[in-house]
């Protein structure tokens, strides 16, 4: 059974090389995202860039560049071998001596690359090449943290002569960030909710056609949220209460922005939900999507619970949430959120925003999606 | 203002599209197919046109989707010159006549300076994209990614640091962190079907 399905999985792969657009696909190593056998994960177990090996295909020169995607903000180590022939690969992880990514190349010999490349320690601190023999060479990359198998690509592409490349070995391995286990009781009372009002001060953030500034929204309904909170039993730190900067007017935009996560790591509070008002070129596009930066066991949920009940109490388009490396949300450690609560730049919404009746709608949505959270988290976790 | 290592990094990007890579070596297939531009036509190079026979370059230049979800590449064959780079943020900054796309740059930007040192591109404007900026962290994401995956669909360019006059910035409008080198954003790519 399992030789069988190595071997359809080696057929499909070869396939894949045999179609002309995938090989096209293949060629810009650049790429992050470049999706040659990327696509095919359960590969790790054995990858062909071609089936004929050469006799003195050795390993050429290896590369390596930490990638942070410009949207999500989340971090890939990309290691590149040159080998002057084709080769096969094989990969495992290895935690018994630290955590350890082993790849076995089976067709080239180690050749003249350094014994030892020192990485920057950011998700690896190293990359061993141990010679096994005339034909066979094996790669450690010692990796920073432990990760899953879910967490690395090894793969194989093809030379390229149109733009002067030879046959590679790309090894991506992603930036795990340490998710901190957090446990949750159901219900809001006693709950600590830092809750972020947008802009501020010498900031009025987004401004609508109608001269409607995104400070004031968010401001007015962070307000609401709080009296709801708090009537609710939770404790409520907010990161400005009246209309000001939180650092201070002037300070630099990593002053303003830090200045609003210290105040939620210091306190220790339980989430944090940071509210902002949309905007866009076109005044058409509306609806209300909710961000988040996934670096504890909580951050999807919340993210979730938040903006059904947005969407459910606003009753805007529901553009979903979305992953994305915002500072606020990146910087505070505990689950946290950024809602875009509706469009300011479309006047329907515009219009909409600007009533206490409407503001108090989000309000409730966002006290809902508290309370469903910690319910969730609640039966998830076990509770405490 | 270009000094004489981007020329020749200009140079090296310019043999690569000359040698043709994917994209100019295969039939143009754009991923908006209506969009196929055969002369940039947008004042980036006045008085030229592609004749036939003339030498030219593929530029992939990413815009926003109308509903500012995502981005989608356009294509444009220009008359080939040596800052291929520079050429695709004055084509990106210039904007898109496709009615499906919208262009995401604030009013008055403009392009001081671009460089390529270590795979590290770092891309200058002047300070009408934060002045000028309508604000919203859906405009921000776009043009961001915008910036970033047009830069590295050049081999050479794996990362790019988007720079306001001169100077590094923490954020365009206060929700993205972008005081480091940024590497391509796939997810935010619409793939044609």
């Amino acid at each position: 059974m399992r030789r069988f399905r190595s071997a359809f999985l080696s057929l499909l792969f070869l396939m894949l090389f045999l179609v002309p657009q995938v090989g096209m696909a293949a060629l810009n190593d650049n790429r992050p995202g470049a999706k040659p056998a990327a696509a095919i994960t359960s590969l790790k177990a054995t990858a062909l860039s071609q089936t004929k090996l050469s006799g003195n295909n050795q390993l050429i020169n290896v590369r390596w560049l930490v990638h942070k995607d410009a949207v999500e903000g989340t971090s890939k180590l990309r290691l590149v071998i040159d080998t002057k022939d084709a080769v096969r690969v094989s990969s495992k992880l290895d935690g018994t001596k630290g955590s350890q990514l082993v790849i076995d190349i089976n067709g080239a010999a180690v050749g003249n690359v350094n014994d030892l490349v020192d990485l920057d320690g950011k998700i690896a601190d190293k990359v061993r090449f141990i010679k096994k023999d005339n034909t066979n060479s094996q790669v450690i990359v010692d990796l920073s943290t432990m990760i899953e198998d879910s967490d690395y690509k090894v793969f194989t592409l093809k030379s390229d002569a149109i733009n002067n490349k030879t046959f590679r070995v790309v090894i991506d391995v992603n930036q795990v960030v340490p998710k901190v286990e957090y446990n949750f009781t159901a219900g809001l009372r006693n709950k600590v909710i830092a809750i972020d009002p947008g802009h501020g001060g010498s900031d009025p953030g987004a401004i609508g056609p109608n001269k409607l500034q995104e400070k004031t929204v968010t401001l007015a309904v962070a307000q609401k949220v709080q009296a709801l909170l708090e009537k609710a039993g939770a404790k409520v730190l907010m990161t400005r209460k009246t209309d000001v900067d939180v650092f201070g007017p002037n300070a630099s935009a990593v002053d303003e922005l830090n200045a609003r996560t210290l105040g939620a790591n210091n306190n220790k509070a339980d989430v944090f939900v940071s509210l902002h008002i949309n905007a866009f070129t076109s005044p058409s596009v509306g609806g209300t999507a909710t961000y988040y930066y996934q670096k504890s066991n909580y951050d999807i949920l919340l993210a979730n619970c938040i903006q059904d009940n947005l969407v459910k109490t606003g009753g805007l388009q529901d553009r979903g949430i979305n992953a994305a490396g915002f500072y606020v949300i990146k910087k505070t450690k505990m689950p946290s959120v950024l809602a875009e609560l509706g469009f300011i730049s479309n006047p329907d919404e515009e219009k909409l925003l600007s009533t206490p009746q409407f503001q108090q709608k989000l309000a409730q949505g966002i006290v809902q999606g508290l309370d469903d959270f910690f319910a969730q988290a609640a039966r998830k976790g076990g509770g405490l | 203002m270009f000094g004489k290592r981007i020329a020749l990094i200009s140079m090296l990007l310019m043999l690569s599209m000359i040698l043709g890579g994917c994209d100019t070596a295969a039939p143009q297939s754009p991923t908006v197919p209506n969009v196929q531009n055969e002369n940039s036509q947008t004042g980036i190079e006045p008085g030229k046109t592609v004749n036939p026979g003339q030498d030219t370059m593929t530029m992939t230049v990413y815009f926003a989707t109308k509903d500012a979800a995502n981005l989608i590449s356009e294509k444009y064959v220009v008359p080939k010159n040596s800052h291929p780079a520079q050429t695709a943020m004055e084509l990106l900054i210039a904007g898109t006549k496709n009615p499906d796309l919208v262009a995401v740059f604030p009013a008055g930007t403009k392009l001081r300076n671009i460089s390529v040192k270590d795979h590290i591109a770092y891309v200058d404007f002047n300070d009408s994209l934060v002045k000028n900026n309508k604000g919203g962290s859906a405009l921000e994401i776009l043009l961001v990614g915008a910036i970033v995956n047009t830069l590295t669909e050049f081999h050479d360019i794996q990362k790019v640091q988007i720079l306001v006059e001169g100077k590094k910035i923490d954020t365009i409008s206060g929700h993205m962190d972008i005081g480091e080198p940024l590497s391509r954003s796939e997810k935010i790519i619409k793939k044609s079907k």
